[in-house]
């Protein structure tokens, strides 16, 4: 067995996954403006090169960054394995991905046919870069539990979700989309949502709920299942939209039903929670939920709309759902790391993880980041309401950052202090080199 | 008689039921949780104890690790304490919102170190501490915590 996760030393330098925390809600920014600016009649097409641009500042920008940071972090405990130089791995990658992304924006919504082509080597290396050496690292996990299986598949869902990505995005490029164009989008789409996110969410669901919150666990027979599950509804949806296309409503009812029945599963799970407490992150796993309950139902509805309403369902999806448990997750991660890394460093008057931000603007960013999310499914219908929610949106963004700005900021003023032990009497290091 | 696994698993979930019933009771009224907070506390001592005289020395004994797993999580272990007294104090001082503070961060670190118990070392010391897991397991449960 590998007992590396078990040593600091294998740990991922605090500046991995910071710097792709920090970065996130720019891009949340990003999107805003983006949204704020756009043509609403535009908006309403998922395949317009601005829709296409916006959901990606959204769905690589925040979601993939903070997905990536958390992976860094999460690997050494949930699968007690760790990515041989993660520090330089994580860099490598994040200016990939920073680069990739901003010229995928500026490529799509300029028409700029280098500078998407450049967008798509960049985005498909940065994300192999980190997503190769976690599925390496994984295969020497010695007993595999229920979340390193579903972080494993996650990530195999990833891979595929990656080169399907850069195909498409490569088409736009050349201004010379296949006949197949509209079908792999598709499963870019619904994979990298369901097989990507969804999965890693519920893999790591199954132990933080019962951690963190004392939560009853989830049943075992669950755990072990319905990872498998989902990824056969995922298979049985591509055949099916392959050859039998009239049917694939029978993977995509399968599919959300499974996602149904967590989000089910995870209201209830948290409301008969032992721990008292009710922080921000408790409202964004709930408000995860209902919209989690919210998308599925519509995603379905939505079939017999010929994907009329696309839009409203990655906003109840992808903003809902996705974004509320990552927005949540950061609150809980950042302040911990900070406290993490400089109690390892011998500083011991530190600051509290609930006193690291300001648990009212919590709840302001809160309150506006559903708001907007709401107003942009309003805004479908009345399309001059857009640039107010847009604007929600931008302020709720700004206060996510200065929020888990704030945490860094303690770090990096503590650190510049004398620590109250010397660590480094300790044989073995308590920090990750960079 | 169960598993070393299952002992010291076991006993990390007792832990994390008294924790619940300490941040409930001071919830409550921080005046009347000391007796929650004095229950948890001798029940996580007594948990590193458990592990640190009893646990850890015949693995390190059995492998000869003494510098690798063991010392990190002993390092955790010291780690926690100080969150404890913190706790402890700020229960003494009425001091509710500091109570959370360090409560909510011992939770997080507690999590992260469990998990890396549960998963790893003590997998790898039933492997490794089978023939023995029976004695083990009886000396810690019979041990006093000092």
């Amino acid at each position: 067995m590998d007992l590396n996760g078990l040593s600091a030393d294998q740990a991922p330098p605090i500046s991995s996954p910071a710097r792709l925390f920090l970065t996130a809600p720019i891009f949340g920014v990003i999107a805003g403006i983006l949204i704020f600016l756009s043509d609403a009649g535009a908006l309403k097409s998922r395949f317009s090169l601005e829709s296409i641009a916006i959901t990606h500042t959204i769905t690589i920008g925040f979601l993939g960054f903070v997905m990536l940071g958390a992976l860094t972090q999460m690997l050494p405990v949930l699968a007690g394995v760790s990515v041989k130089r993660v520090g330089i791995i994580a860099k490598i990658s994040y200016i990939f991905l920073l680069f990739g992304t901003l010229f995928m924006i500026f490529g799509l919504l300029q028409n700029i046919s280098n500078i998407i082509l450049i967008s798509s080597l960049f985005l498909s290396g940065g994300f192999l870069v980190m997503i190769v050496p976690m599925l390496v690292s994984l295969k020497s996990v010695a007993s595999a539990t229920a979340s390193t299986r579903a972080i494993t598949t996650s990530l195999i869902f990833a891979f595929m979700v990656i080169f399907i990505g850069a195909y498409l995005l490569s088409g736009y490029g050349i201004h010379k989309l296949s006949s197949m164009h509209l079908l792999f989008a598709n499963i870019h789409s619904v994979w990298a949502v369901f097989g990507f996110a969804g999965v890693l969410i519920i893999g790591v669901s199954f132990h933080v709920l019962p951690m963190f919150y004392v939560a009853p666990k989830f049943k075992p027979f669950y755990m072990r299942r319905v990872v498998g599950f989902i990824s056969a509804g995922l298979l049985l949806w591509l055949i099916l939209n392959m050859f039998l296309d009239l049917y694939s409503i029978v993977a995509k009812i399968w599919i959300a039903a499974l996602f149904l029945a967590f989000s089910v599963a995870v209201f209830l799970k948290l409301n008969a929670r032992r721990r008292p407490i009710s922080d921000i992150t408790i409202w964004y796993w709930k408000s995860a939920t209902l919209f989690m309950a919210f998308g599925s139902f519509s995603w379905i509805i939505d079939d017999y709309f010929n994907g009329e309403y696309a839009v409203i369902v990655s906003v109840l999806i992808g903003g809902g759902f996705l974004l509320s448990i990552m927005i949540g997750m950061l609150y809980k991660i950042v302040p911990f790391l900070v406290w993490f890394h400089l109690n390892a460093k011998g500083y011991m008057s530190i600051p509290t993880m609930n006193e690291m931000i300001d648990k009212k603007l919590t709840r302001i960013q809160f309150v506006l980041f559903v708001l907007s999310l709401a107003g942009f499914v309003f805004s479908f219908f009345i399309s001059f309401l857009l640039p107010i929610f847009a604007a929600l949106f931008i302020v709720s963004m700004l206060i996510l950052e200065y929020n888990i700005v704030s945490p860094i900021l303690i770090y990096i003023k503590i650190l510049k202090t004398k620590p109250d032990f010397d660590m480094s009497l300790f044989l073995m290091s308590t920090e990750g080199k960079d | 008689m169960s598993s070393i696994k299952e002992y010291l698993s076991a006993d990390h979930s007792r832990c994390d039921e008294l924790f619940a019933n300490m941040e409930d009771a001071v919830s409550k009224s921080i005046d009347s949780a000391e007796d929650a907070y004095k229950l948890f506390a001798e029940a996580t001592e007594r948990h590193f104890q458990m592990e640190e005289r009893v646990m850890f020395m015949e693995f390190e004994q059995k492998t000869g690790m003494t510098q690798g797993p063991t010392a990190m999580m002993r390092h955790e272990h010291s780690q926690m304490r100080n969150l404890l007294k913190e706790m402890g104090s700020a229960i003494e001082a009425k001091d509710r919102d500091k109570f959370f503070g360090y409560s909510e961060t011992l939770m997080v670190l507690m999590q992260q170190h469990n998990m890396k118990e549960e998963q790893m070392l003590y997998t790898m010391a039933q492997q490794h501490l089978s023939a023995e897991s029976d004695r083990i397991v009886e000396m810690m449960e019979c041990m006093i915590a000092e």
